[in-house]
């Protein structure tokens, strides 16, 4: 038996009568089973095709219109290479505000910078709309500007969570290791950067989320160099409804791949949390 | 050292948090105890109500806070700076994202142990705390008790002559009281000088395993309201009462008389 198998609860045994079933489903607070968790997400995602197919404003696309319309996006418009030139730019943009977010955020620990983290981080009720003019002076315009403007949307909410999780360490965690005779990078190291390593992979997850929500906004300024962004907007502006969803569906499947991918890589690096994480 | 040697002294001690004295005045010391033939550690018991300055004494002894005013020195007067005395909280923090034996293997490096040197250590206090089949698991995996023994392990993989323990008593069942109570007396007889200071306010507890018992207590003028900060009240020498060491001193006469006059000192404090 490994220690994670010492830690299932009984809760998580097979559910066997009708009543039994129904009311794990249907009561507060219950843990399901994998099983279960599958036939559940399976009832919604059939519930909300049904009301989508039986939806009563005709103007918006059915299922199969938008089904036809990545179709034609895939096969004729290139949104193979539209998807691929977008998630580049993401991860780059991803890559850079990891490095930045977390030099600021764990800049917060020495107090000569922590108004320069609070400075950052206030700067996240910025919209980037106005941020696009200075942005193209420093950068030049096309794939840099783009990097950095989403680069800066995400690393203002990502130095507010991970400043946070820095901030809410205990005291007493510093002074136990302290106590064991650790020098201070020591600390910093076991403390602050391995002991919330799982907060900064859980706002990464957020962020890649944030990351999509803005692209459409970012890829918007520069047109001529694609991405799904710009495709969606190009669509948008001649009211291709079915085009749009269609896209709006592959952002959405290949953010839950990402998403997928992250919870994965929580699980490797820090299988300790999912010990201290209760599930309902 | 000779026996009767001062191993700790705590001098004229005063501590302020915010504009209340928390501790004043306050002075003590923890002496060399010697059985011939026997190495014999020093187990020292110190009592106090809630609130009194318990916790704020120990992170002074632990070098985490400097007193005010007054002094903490170590056998032949020698400064304990932080990281020179063990202290386990009560809270048993350990490394989350750690398992068991790397929690062992930071406290080793940490203080400048090899990497062999840390991991033999290591795997000697696991088996020697019963906790060798739990070196792989995190510690979010462990029960309360296990957490305890980790975290007093960690203490012990570099040799430290004082151990500190924050309410180390509570919340433990009557086996693993008795477990812990075992642990202790073992860890204070590893070595001659080695000095266990356990705070708590389990007065059976402290008076089973302890050499010497101080009640730190704040002063009470007529009308019972508190006029002073925290100091020693009262002094137990349990060795020179004949009730230390003693694996059968419950069932002593004078066990229940002396537990009786404790419990009313500590009513007063």
């Amino acid at each position: 038996m490994t220690p994670q198998d010492a830690q299932v609860s009984p809760a998580t045994k097979p559910e066997r009568s009708g009543p039994a079933l129904a009311r794990r489903v249907f009561f507060p607070n219950q843990v399901l089973g994998q099983p279960l968790v599958l036939i559940v997400t399976a009832f919604w995602v059939a519930l909300a095709v049904t009301v989508w197919s039986a939806s009563p404003w005709s103007s918006l696309p059915g299922p199969g219109e938008v089904v036809r319309a990545f179709g034609t996006l895939w096969w004729q418009q290139g949104m193979g290479p539209e998807l691929f030139s977008t998630l580049k730019l993401i991860l780059h943009a991803t890559f850079l505000t990891v490095v930045i977010s977390m030099l600021v955020s764990y800049a917060s620990i020495i107090a000569f910078f922590r108004p320069v983290v609070e400075a950052v981080s206030k700067l996240r009720f910025l919209g980037l709309t106005g941020l696009v003019f200075p942005f193209t002076l420093a950068t030049g315009g096309g794939y840099s500007l783009k990097v950095w403007l989403l680069t800066f949307g995400m690393s203002t909410f990502f130095v507010t969570a991970m400043a946070q999780a820095v901030l809410e360490i205990p005291r007493e965690q510093y002074d136990y290791m302290r106590v064991l005779g650790a020098s201070e990078g020591r600390i910093f190291w076991e403390v602050v950067v391995r002991g919330t390593l799982d907060k900064a992979l859980d706002t990464l997850r957020q962020n890649l989320a944030m990351g999509w929500a803005m692209i459409t906004m970012v890829e918007g300024i520069s047109r001529a160099e694609g991405g799904v962004g710009a495709l969606i907007l190009n669509q948008n502006k001649h009211f291709h409804l079915a085009e749009v969803y269609a896209v709006l569906i592959a952002i959405l499947v290949l953010g839950l791949l990402l998403d997928y991918l992250m919870a994965i890589s929580v699980r490797v690096l820090c299988p300790h949390v999912l010990l201290q994480r209760v599930r309902r | 050292m000779a026996a009767g040697d001062v191993l700790l002294s705590v001098e004229n001690v005063w501590q302020k948090l915010g504009d209340a004295q928390i501790l004043q005045a306050l002075s003590f010391q923890v002496r060399d105890r010697v059985r011939p033939g026997v190495v014999t550690g020093q187990v020292v018991g110190l009592l106090g109500p809630s609130g009194v300055g318990k916790t704020r004494l120990l992170r002074i002894l632990a070098g985490l806070d400097q007193p005010d005013r007054g002094t903490v020195s170590g056998p032949g007067g020698a400064p304990l700076p932080v990281g020179s005395v063990g202290l386990v909280f009560q809270s048993y923090p350990l490394l989350a994202h750690r398992t068991v034996l790397d929690n062992l293997l930071v406290a080793g490096q940490a203080n400048g142990l090899s990497a062999s040197e840390a991991r033999s250590k290591s795997l000697a206090l696991l088996d020697r705390f019963r906790l060798s089949e739990r070196a792989r698991y995190y510690p979010a995996q462990l029960s309360g008790g296990q957490r305890q023994r980790v975290a007093i392990a960690q203490q012990l993989v570099k040799q430290k002559t004082f151990l500190l323990m924050d309410e180390p008593f509570s919340g433990l069942d009557p086996a693993a009281l008795e477990d812990v109570t075992k642990l202790i007396i073992e860890v204070a007889n590893m070595d001659e000088l080695n000095t266990v200071v356990l705070v708590t306010h389990d007065i059976r507890s402290a008076l089973l395993i302890s050499d010497t018992l101080f009640m730190l207590g704040r002063d009470r003028d007529a009308a019972g309201k508190i006029v002073s900060g925290a100091h020693i009240q009262k002094t137990y020498d349990l060795v020179e009462m004949g009730l230390a060491w003693r694996p059968d001193l419950e069932m002593d006469p004078g066990f229940p008389a002396i537990e009786r006059e404790v419990k009313q000192a500590f009513k007063a404090l």
